[in-house]
């Protein structure tokens, strides 16, 4: 029961403007992927073709989901989902006016997750034990770091296979950073996830990352197949430490 | 005070409250559509004048209980109001220009309405014949018309039974977000078209029942729509958009002060307090009596 995602020669862009050229990268079974890169390099644009927000001009995406393939490219976001793909947005697009229990129940929306929604929300507040005291607070009214947990329990309602989370550290302060990752980590061994991160948060990232890639300007520029040889590697130091 | 105005008194306030659950269950549909969707459907007093055309042929042509010929015709109306929403989806909501051309469309459907029932039966009043139209229950020196007191028994069913809906069904939840974020919706696995048109239809539904609950309370004609314009989305808004327990709050709130008013000082001053009063919740509470914000 696990999944995998697969992504070959894969371009898109917005009108005339070209921002993802040939990618391709792999999410295996279980593993944890780091996607690697600042701001305005194309992980997000990456993340919106997987998820069909944004329909990519030539390549393949495809995910195998307990043992069935699916092309991606072409269905709709609601029928990803509906797959077992569950995605963290940047800017967490909770409900802000629903309470957090109701956030978490509209997460187990999709029918393959209803008859699990118990156990889920069982094992959300036994992650997030900050959601259970707050179960009745408006979503809105939660700060930055409560609602990120709150985002990712919600994408873990869906029962899913695999796991996308945008940019998970985006405005948090640096000691929630890691607490977010350390819980992304939780999630995904107590849970069986394969999970795909965006993230420009390097040192954090590769904490947890089983492999990565580093995307600069739309291309792959280099795929690590441990965090050692992230961590070693000297396009890293000069993209993220100038050095 | 003595004991004629206490008398008064209590007789004013016990039809307010009967005449606000009323109230309630005709602003239902547009606590929906308006506090739940976004959708300024100003011609939802013409469904309700339509739903109690429609009881009105069921109770005198087949001599059927008009209340539950407009309960056996929910399903219709929840149809019209999906084919309602399929339209203003495809002419408006999907080119983005919902706002004000919707409100013209809105309003086009008010007067097609109302034009299409004066045409068909005239602008004479017509009223339907039950069985709780006429006698009272008697409590000390309280009445309580039957013809009053079963549209309000009705209506808070009605809406117990909506709140039910979205508390505690997937569909219902999903109703409650669609409006706050469409994108995160479909992230749900839920399509945000599929969901507003589930629930246009049952707002559209509602005007079913609360048009036969108000054929039982007053002689209707056509134009009347109009005169629920202005209270219904008063209401609404009062309530806090999308909350049905405001809803019903501000209905009888409102139903009470009307009341109260026409008792007292005739009924020509009661729009003017009733408004006065919704503009002090609103200075006081701009979020409605129970919005959430």
């Amino acid at each position: 029961m696990a999944a995998s995602l697969e992504i070959s020669g894969l371009e898109a862009g917005y009108g005339a403007v070209r921002v993802l050229h040939r990618i391709s990268l792999r999410v295996g079974e279980g593993e944890t992927v780091a996607l690697l890169g600042t701001n305005g390099n194309g992980k997000s644009t990456l993340m919106k073709c997987i998820m069909g927000m944004l329909r990519p001009t030539a390549g393949t995406i495809t995910a195998e989901i307990d043992g069935t393939r699916h092309a991606l490219a072409g269905l709709s976001t609601e029928a990803i989902v509906d797959l077992g793909i569950a995605f963290v947005p940047e800017g967490r697009r909770l409900f802000p006016r629903l309470t957090v229990t109701e956030n978490l129940l509209m997460g187990a929306f999709r029918p393959a997750a209803r008859a699990e929604m118990r156990r889920n929300l069982a094992f959300c507040f036994e992650v997030f034990p900050r959601l259970a005291e707050r179960r009745r607070q408006l979503a809105g009214s939660m700060s930055g770091g409560e609602q990120q947990m709150l985002a990712l329990a919600r994408a873990l309602m869906s029962a899913p296979r695999l796991l996308l989370i945008d940019e998970p550290s985006v405005g948090l302060a640096p000691l929630l950073v890691s607490r977010t990752i350390d819980k992304i980590q939780e999630m995904k061994t107590g849970y069986g996830l394969s999970v795909l991160m965006a993230e420009q948060n390097f040192t954090q990232a590769i904490r947890i990352a089983d492999r990565g890639y580093v995307i600069v300007h739309g291309e792959i520029a280099f795929a690590g197949d441990s965090a050692a040889a992230l961590n070693d590697n000297a396009l890293i130091r000069s993209f993220y430490l100038g050095a | 005070m003595d004991l004629l105005s206490l008398d008064l008194l209590g007789n004013a306030l016990v039809s307010g409250l009967l005449l606000g659950a009323f109230y309630a269950a005709v602003t239902i549909g547009v606590s929906i559509s308006f506090g739940m969707l976004d959708i300024v459907n100003i011609a939802h007093p013409a469904f309700i004048i339509l739903g109690s055309y429609t009881a009105y042929i069921a109770n005198t042509a087949l001599g059927v209980d008009p209340i539950l010929a407009s309960i056996v015709l929910l399903p219709a109306f929840y149809l019209l109001g999906m084919a309602i929403y399929t339209i203003y989806d495809l002419a408006f909501e999907r080119r983005g220009d919902a706002s004000i051309r919707g409100l013209a469309f809105f309003f086009g459907l008010l007067f097609i309405t109302e034009v299409a029932l004066v045409l068909v039966f005239g602008v004479d009043y017509r009223l339907v014949e039950a069985p709780y139209i006429g006698p009272s229950l008697t409590l000390g020196p309280v009445d309580l018309p039957l013809r009053l007191l079963v549209p309000a028994l009705v209506s808070l069913g009605l809406i117990g039974g909506l709140q039910l809906f979205m508390r505690h069904s997937f569909t219902g939840r999903a109703i409650q977000a669609v409006a706050q974020d469409p994108l995160a919706l479909r992230l749900m696995a839920a399509n945000p078209t599929r969901i507003k048109r589930i629930a246009f239809g049952l707002s559209i539904a509602t005007a079913s029942v609360a048009g036969a609950v108000l054929i039982v309370i007053q002689p209707v004609e056509p134009s009347i729509a109009r005169d629920y314009i202005g209270r219904v989305f008063a209401i609404c808004v009062m309530g806090g958009l999308g909350s049905f327990g405001g809803t019903i709050a501000a209905a009888m709130a409102l139903g009470v002060v009307e009341s109260l008013t026409s008792t007292f000082s005739g009924p020509s001053w009661s729009p003017a307090v009733a408004f006065g009063f919704l503009l002090l919740t609103l200075a006081l509470r701009p979020a409605g009596l129970f919005g959430r914000s």
